[in-house]
């Protein structure tokens, strides 16, 4: 018997894990199935916090379609072959995104940033988008250290305390920056162009492309006019899809 | 992606010492003492870390809620009142997921007015709870979760009363959490000799399973 269809969630370095998720995925895979007027059943979800076993997930062969953060569709659709079908709408941030490199007060103004700073990011695992999407203006040292890290709290008590390091924070982090006791610590000293906060990708031309225009429509109207999609979006924290606009990555200096 | 998920993971494990009440009633009478109020919600935390209906866990949040509003009202800066008004809010936290950075937020200002007020209560409950709400809550700036200042509540909890084994596990936590594997190991072995020494009891045989667990995978 074949293996169902598999849409799989990944996002590393986000809190929660898989059993709390997959409920609501159940019920995204589901509406999104009917939406597009697939066979019912005939696509199953996964959730996978960690980049390793979300890659190993992908690479099995009922894997068809990725969910997953801009970051790891940069650093890995080559090798996964992903290509976009939709660009999630966030509620509270939308379908795009600044990152913002924060430092401590007054170490940093601007771009040149030298070999000896580390670069603390959720998006850490993903080098490639780090350099050539979100600090592309920044032509980083090709040795300056990139480590991801959950634990924002504590990589910006780190920037704030005067040590050689930076944080890249996403739209939400950025916007909260404000609420942190030791906030005139900190600096924002550059910022990323619009970009994409989520994708959902055919995993290596697995869907035909009549299905795939069938989901791509579906994935558009959830969301939008209220619907039976909408509870199962509010629950994720999503309010529909856009078609993808995913930038081109700055070239390799 | 957590972010967009909006779930929070929170099971608080309560050391309590009160017998099970019997199953919610919607007519349950009001305790009429701060120690009777205290042990109500001692008893629903307990239930509900047991219950897998949601709809009950509702319930014994909603009547810890009540006691503890009760028990502040009748006295306002007595630990037990904070403390169970800390439990009471953890609880409903679980029940209420959409509301829970709210509460666990008001969750962990009791839990430090009930340690200025008696650290040692309830063999160190306000630092081991505040403790396990720091490195289980989600983190800036989806919650309150901080594990750097859960490591230095357990630390206080385990240094105030160090012959309670609960204590020790939230300190392995708390270290496992922040990367000390080899910290955390000591302090589930310590957790799991202290367990091993007291008298077979239902409490004693969980503590024991934690520590026994978390030794295989660490």
């Amino acid at each position: 018997m074949a293996a169902v269809a598999t849409l799989v969630f990944c996002a590393p370095g986000y809190p929660g894990g898989a059993g709390d998720a997959q409920p609501l995925i159940d019920q995204f895979a589901k509406a999104a199935v009917a939406g597009a007027h697939w066979p019912e059943g005939s696509l199953a979800a996964v959730y996978d916090p960690s980049e390793q076993s979300g890659l190993s997930k992908l690479g099995g062969p009922d894997a068809v379609l990725a969910f997953v953060p801009f970051a790891f569709f940069v650093q890995h659709a080559a090798e996964l072959h992903l290509t976009p079908l939709a660009q999630a709408d966030v509620v509270g941030v939308g379908p795009q995104e600044r990152w913002s490199l924060v430092a401590k007060t007054g170490a940093l103004n601007g771009p040149p940033l030298t070999a000896e700073y580390t670069i603390l990011s959720v998006a850490g695992y993903a080098p490639e988008f780090i350099r050539h999407s979100a600090l592309q203006a920044w032509t980083l040292p090709p040795d300056v250290r990139i480590e991801s890290t959950g634990q924002l709290l504590s990589a910006l008590r780190r920037v704030a305390a005067g040590e050689h390091v930076v944080a890249l924070l996403d739209q939400t982090q950025a916007d909260a920056l404000p609420t942190l006791p030791f906030a005139a610590e900190l600096k924002v000293v550059g910022q990323s162009p619009p970009l994409p906060v989520a994708i959902i990708a055919i995993v290596d031309s697995r869907v035909a492309a009549a299905r795939a225009k069938s989901l791509q429509a579906a994935l558009l109207k959830m969301g939008h006019g209220g619907g039976a999609g909408a509870d199962t979006l509010s629950a994720l924290r999503l309010q529909g899809f856009v078609m993808p606009q995913v930038p081109r990555p700055a070239p390799a200096p | 992606m957590k972010r967009w998920l909006g779930c929070w993971i929170l099971t608080l494990l309560v050391a309590c010492r009160a017998p099970q009440r019997p199953a919610i009633q919607s007519s349950v009478p009001l305790p009429t003492s701060v120690e009777a109020l205290a042990a109500a919600i001692d008893s629903d935390a307990r239930r509900s870390d047991q219950e897998p209906d949601s709809r009950i866990r509702v319930e014994l949040a909603t009547e810890a809620s009540r006691d503890a509003e009760a028990c502040m009202a009748r006295e306002p800066s007595n630990v037990a009142c904070l403390y169970g008004g800390a439990i009471a809010l953890g609880l409903e936290a679980r029940a209420h997921p959409t509301r829970a950075g709210e509460l666990l937020r008001t969750m962990l200002e009791r839990l430090a007015g009930a340690e200025a007020a008696d650290a040692g209560y309830d063999h160190a409950g306000p630092p081991r709870v505040r403790a396990l709400v720091l490195i289980r809550a989600p983190g800036w700036p989806l919650g309150p979760g901080d594990p750097e200042a859960g490591l230095a509540a357990a630390r206080r909890a385990a240094a105030l009363r160090p012959e309670y084994p609960p204590n020790h596990l939230a300190l392995a936590e708390a270290l496992a959490k922040t990367g000390d594997a080899n910290g955390a190991r000591k302090s589930y072995q310590q957790a799991r000799d202290l367990a091993q020494a007291l008298p077979s009891a239902s409490d004693r045989d969980a503590w024991l399973r934690e520590a026994d667990q978390a030794l295989r995978n660490h």
